[in-house]
């Protein structure tokens, strides 16, 4: 399946939100583009910050790489998500991991537009590196694991996979 | 399917050419007309098209497929963009349950009830009734997909004579004849049919499924997508045996939709327009969904069927094809 080089910021961000999610996404069934929401998302990103430019990391593309080196991230959702924070964090792992010495995570909501800063630390880096570990444990399960409760699926992309039996 | 993108059907010959990144249709007599890309999600052409490469470039780019039905409008073939969602897993599971009858004729006999399930909803529920019971017992006993597959010939055939009772002479099928259809009933079937194949291969290939590996039609043989075939069992009566009785009942349906000589019958061009309207309206047509508990039109009810059998490929769950429940 993949290994610890392979996982991105979106395997993080699934660890966290849906297990199920993660599991379905790397095996490769990805309905993303089919879902209004997600589109929405884009689509803010291509107006609102035009002046950030994205950074490819092969397996992770972060938005914007500034000259401090801080990472910055945009969200177009207003709630403040722990697997945002996940996602960020593993960013500044995979660039600290190809030798750059990054100072930590900047995220920007957009609704209302304010932005907060979580520096990069040793206890930081731990929990990315456990995070990883987590993934690579769910992707290898051989069943996939159970849905979560309706409510937390809204705005999943995979809802219509997941409820229409 | 995004609901910004919609279906564009093209019911009168034209040509499509490419300017900048709009679609620019042109038909005789008429000004041009534009179609933004962003606007597209796919197209079904029901009449002479004509293309060229920089267009099918730009289909390419934006994963636009183009149907293209023939004369008898039955399905013709499409162009499909190289890029589509895959994922090796869905692919190989698929390849294993198709190949496999342990799996494989589960798959296929749900198909077959199922979609003898819906004639006879469609049609008359009493005088299918004895029909629907020896179709059980013989696909109980089956075991290989031929013997499933007459047994469903067999419950067709006398789903069309039920059917034939319903409609005026002139619109009876007396049998199904499909290149060219006899008559002017099976000319409406086959042209139905050939808009909900197109309609079922864009919807499949909107997931990872390869549309070649099939589990009651032959995989790949004779036929590309056979798949969709297979998909197509379940839906074709919702929609043409449905819409044949409806339009007949409602006689919307007049001689003059139809060029007939003596061993053939085709719609005419105000003919297929009829039914691409008709289609058209009835694929959007919703009906509130028993898990989703939303709305979901008739064309998503495809998209969830290849979404499940997507599920039964990724994650072994058992697949319950399409059965009409309102
Ligand atoms: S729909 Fe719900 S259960 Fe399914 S992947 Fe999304 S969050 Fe998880």
């Amino acid at each position: 399946m993949i290994t610890a080089d392979d996982v991105g910021g979106v395997h993080v961000k699934y660890l966290y939100h849906c297990p199920r999610q993660l599991w379905l996404y790397a095996r490769g069934f990805r309905p993303e583009h089919l879902n209004d929401a997600v589109q929405l998302g884009t689509a803010v990103h291509e107006l609102s910050y035009s002046r950030f430019s994205p950074v490819d990391l092969g397996a992770a593309t972060l938005d914007h790489l500034d000259n401090q080196l801080w990472v910055h991230e945009i969200k177009h959702s207003a709630k403040r998500r722990e697997a945002d924070r996940a996602q960020a964090r593993h960013y500044c792992h995979q660039l600290v991991r190809i030798g750059v010495d990054v100072q930590g995570a900047v995220l920007h909501y957009r609704n209302p537009r304010k932005t907060e800063r979580f520096p990069y630390t040793d206890d930081e880096h731990q929990k990315a590196t456990e995070d990883i570990d987590r993934v690579l444990d769910i992707v290898a399960q051989a069943e996939s694991p159970p849905k979560l409760g309706r409510t937390s699926c809204r705005g999943c992309s995979y809802l219509d996979y997941c409820w229409s039996q | 399917m995004p609901a910004t993108s919609r279906t564009y059907w093209l019911t009168t010959p034209c040509r499509l050419r490419r300017q900048d990144d709009s679609i620019r249709v042109e038909r005789d007599g008429h000004p041009p007309t534009f179609l933004p890309i962003e606007d597209v999600r796919d197209i079904i052409a029901a009449a002479e098209v004509d293309l060229n490469t920089s267009m099918m470039s730009l289909l390419n780019k934006h994963r636009i497929q183009i149907h293209i039905l023939g004369y008898y409008g039955d399905y013709a073939g499409s162009f499909l963009p190289a890029e589509t969602a895959v994922s090796g897993t869905v692919a190989l599971n698929q390849m294993r349950l198709a190949s496999d009858d342990e799996h494989a004729l589960p798959i296929a006999r749900a198909l077959i009830d199922n979609a003898a399930f819906n004639i006879r909803w469609v049609i008359d529920r009493k005088l299918l009734t004895r029909s629907y019971g020896v179709l059980k017992e013989s696909i109980a006993e089956a075991t290989t997909r031929e013997q499933l597959m007459a047994a469903e010939g067999n419950f067709r055939r006398n789903a069309w004579e039920a059917l034939d009772t319903k409609l005026p002479d002139w619109l009876q099928l007396d049998g199904r004849s499909r290149r060219p259809p006899r008559n002017a009933g099976n000319a409406v079937i086959s042209y139905i049919n050939g808009i909900l194949y197109a309609r079922i291969l864009s919807a499949l290939r909107l997931t990872p499924l390869h549309t070649g590996i099939a589990f009651l039609h032959a995989t790949m043989q004779r036929h590309r997508h056979s798949l969709a075939l297979d998909l197509a069992e379940v839906f074709k009566p919702l929609f043409a045996e449905r819409i044949l009785i409806r339009l007949a009942n409602r006689r919307q349906l007049k001689p003059q939709h139809f060029d007939i000589n003596t061993n053939q019958a085709m719609l005419s061009e105000s003919g297929r327009k009829l039914i691409v309207q008709t289609v058209r309206d009835d694929l959007a047509e919703t009906v509130k969904h028993r898990t989703l508990g939303r709305n979901v039109s008739y064309d998503e009810l495809i998209y969830l069927d290849a979404l499940a059998l997507t599920r039964t490929c990724l994650e072994g769950s058992t697949y319950a094809p399409f059965r009409v429940w309102w």
